[in-house]
């Protein structure tokens, strides 16, 4: 019976896409990057997240003032860059998707699995990150900060698993020398065997052996339960033997031949087989179509290798420059007059910054106006009760502070109030407290948050009345907000209502 | 890549062993994680993500990214590689700049929750950036080219002046 012959297919699949770029040396060297880039990430993020739910014993540092601005900025930018840099890797490696056979043995379907893991993480991971930005969640049936999170975890864990098994081949192609002396030597010993091969084998196929060990009985299970609905009545092994004799003879045919071996049938066979079930004639005119087609592919001028490889690299360092350019103005003021495509503007918002939750999405646009607001600062039984006059007649300070959002943006303004160490010094708090603060604010897990004593007792630490020179706008928080050195966006509360030391 | 005819040193054993109980560790952490922290039923929701990059980027980008080259290739026989190379640069920069500026184009006309999220106009940003791309892409195409023609003539004059003397 003729089918299709998919594994002539994934063989001639892989040569045509063959290149100059795709290559271990091209890969090694992209995924250097990619691997660092996924560390900052996977750094600055634990960082991110710890700032948010510390562990007890977890103390911050407050300066430089600017700390999460950067680590954040670069979480942001690191990870857009994420995106040139895995779509380079999955070029320089995409062939191997079409490796014959699928799957060889027990370790290599492991290793396949784990790829397949560690791929589709990464490029969910990098999307929802990108797709926080702008807050687009309605695109994802998944919570985002806690799948993101755990994702890291996979993503960084498949990485040592990928590097510890790509090791041998990222020590060989580790520099420019390296990598070319180990292709010079591969090139020899293909020579050499691609001679014996044929001598002792007359070019034919290797008939793969008995299945062996539990994995080769597994495959070899799956493959009767899918062969038998198909062919009702026919001698499974007659069938068998004839779809790897044709197979066979394609394969010496064209002098294309593969490795046999124990446990590799599991892949293999399953590709010699005609999975789609199409009739003879049908099948004989895909394998005529795909031989047109891979024989146009093989007349098509091929690509200059160094040339071919130097632009590939450098469209890699375009692309990720442009993005840069385009978009890190959300977080460093030097690219500010390109950015052209962040989901923030520095400057662009009330009092001249931009607003994450606005006072409407809070649900404060009553409370947070009314003139009966206080303050209320407590520590155990003593509790002092703060109006906005009263805020305003203690010794006022003047600080420049950025703010800076787990989205990625920030900007650096000036804030004016009183200082929280004044005021919790008014219900005598001692020096180690740390404070609960409390928002106005509806429907946010970050209404209730606390503060460790190191922001809690700094200098810079304000609860703020004025913004950039003007009165608190009400989406900034009005009446009083949270301003500290090194903390995220979300820990700044907004529209303040008690201040407790626990 | 042909890693089966590598065998790897003691010390290249135990970095790889190394590495995959880290692996292994963390996998076990980031599950312990999801389970801790994400609500079973979404597991469902991040397995069609999963499945859907794979089918989006193996199954839908990769070969039409695969045909456009070959495309380029074959009808570009007697066009320098060079240019060609230009082009296809400058169509991966305008590709990986619209997955990132389109959708906020997108989301922006859905709309936000506060005005200052997505305050630029990426749409008319995005054919502007078009625009400066393509009049890059031409002036870099047209150096190439007139240098290319220039060390053509140099060396032609040159060959010129050479042969009488030798």
């Amino acid at each position: 019976m003729a089918g299709i012959d998919v594994q002539h297919l994934m063989g001639h699949t892989r040569r045509a896409l063959a290149s100059p770029s795709r290559t271990p040396r091209t890969a090694v060297v992209v995924g250097r990057l990619l691997g660092l880039a996924f560390l900052v990430c996977f750094g600055t993020g634990l960082f991110s997240h710890f700032l948010q739910d510390p562990l007890p014993w977890m103390v911050f540092p407050t300066r430089p003032i600017w700390i999460y601005q950067l680590t954040q900025g670069i979480h942001i930018t690191a990870g857009i860059l994420c995106f040139p840099l895995l779509f380079a890797k999955l070029y320089a490696v995409f062939p191997e998707l079409f490796q014959t056979p699928a799957i060889r043995s027990f370790p290599h379907f492991l290793e396949r699995a784990s790829i397949t893991l560690f791929v589709a993480a990464s490029l969910v991971e990098i999307t929802i990150g990108l797709l926080n930005t702008f807050q687009w969640y309605a695109l994802f049936p998944f919570p985002f900060r806690q799948t993101h999170y755990a994702l890291s975890f996979v993503i960084i864990g498949s990485l040592a698993i990928h590097i510890a098994l790509k090791l041998p081949v990222i020590n060989q192609h580790w520099t420019k020398k390296s990598s070319e002396e180990t292709a010079a030597a591969e090139d020899a010993v293909r020579a050499a065997l691609a001679d014996d091969e044929l001598s002792s084998s007359g070019g034919r196929l290797a008939e793969p052996a008995a299945p062996a060990g539990l994995t080769g009985r597994v495959f070899a299970w799956v493959d009767r339960g899918a062969e038998a609905p198909g062919s009702p009545g026919i001698n499974i092994v007659e069938q068998r033997a004839a779809t790897q004799r044709a197979a066979s003879e394609r394969a010496a045919s064209r002098s294309h031949s593969i490795v046999g071996g124990l446990t590799r049938r599991a892949g293999g066979w399953m590709l010699r087989r005609n999975p789609t079930g199409a009739p003879p004639v049908v099948a004989e005119a895909i394998n005529a179509v795909a031989d047109e087609t891979f024989a146009a592919i093989d007349r098509t001028p091929p690509a200059p290798p160094k040339a071919s490889r130097r632009s590939f690299f450098a469209v890699i360092g375009l692309s990720s420059l442009v993005l840069v350019v385009t978009t890190a103005g959300q977080s460093f003021r030097i690219f500010d007059a390109t950015n052209i495509f962040a989901p923030r503007k520095m400057g662009v918002g009330p009092n001249d910054l931009p607003v994450n939750r606005t006072a409407k999405a809070a649900k404060v646009t009553e409370t947070a106006i009314d003139a009966d607001w206080t303050l209320t600062v407590s520590n155990g039984t003593t509790t002092r009760i703060y109006s906005r006059t009263a805020l305003q007649a203690l010794p006022q300070h003047v600080v420049e502070l950025p703010i800076a959002c787990v989205e990625g943006w920030s900007q650096t303004a000036t804030w004016k109030g009183p200082r929280l160490r004044d005021l919790i010094d008014s219900v005598e708090a001692p020096t180690g407290a740390t404070i609960r603060l409390t928002s106005l604010e509806q429907n946010s897990s970050y209404a209730v948050t606390e503060m460790g004593p190191e922001y809690a007792r700094d200098e810079l630490t304000l609860v703020a009345l004025e913004l950039n020179g003007e009165e608190l706008d009400l989406d900034h928080g009005y009446p009083a907000r949270m301003i500290a050195p090194g903390r995220p966006g979300v820990l700044q509360t907004k529209w303040l209502t008690s201040l407790e030391v626990i | 890549m042909s890693d089966t005819t590598v065998s790897p040193t003691a010390t290249m054993r135990r970095w790889q062993i190394g590495l995959v109980v880290v692996g292994l560790l963390l996998l076990v952490v980031g599950g312990i994680t999801l389970a801790n922290d994400v609500a079973p039923g979404n597991y469902v929701g991040i397995l069609i993500w999963f499945a859907g990059a794979l089918v989006i980027h193996d199954g839908i980008a990769a070969p039409i990214i695969f045909v456009v080259a070959l495309l380029l290739r074959r009808g570009g026989r007697r066009i320098p590689f060079a240019v060609i190379a230009i082009v296809q640069g400058a169509l991966v920069v305008a590709v990986i700049t619209t997955l990132v500026a389109l959708p906020q184009a997108v989301k922006k006309q859905i709309g936000t929750n506060s005005a200052s999220i997505l305050p630029l106009d990426y749409g008319v940003n995005l054919i502007g950036f078009y625009a400066g791309l393509a009049v890059v892409t031409g002036i870099t195409i047209g150096a190439y080219l007139l240098v290319r023609s220039r060390r053509r003539t140099t060396t032609a004059v040159r060959s010129a002046q050479v042969r009488p003397g030798s």
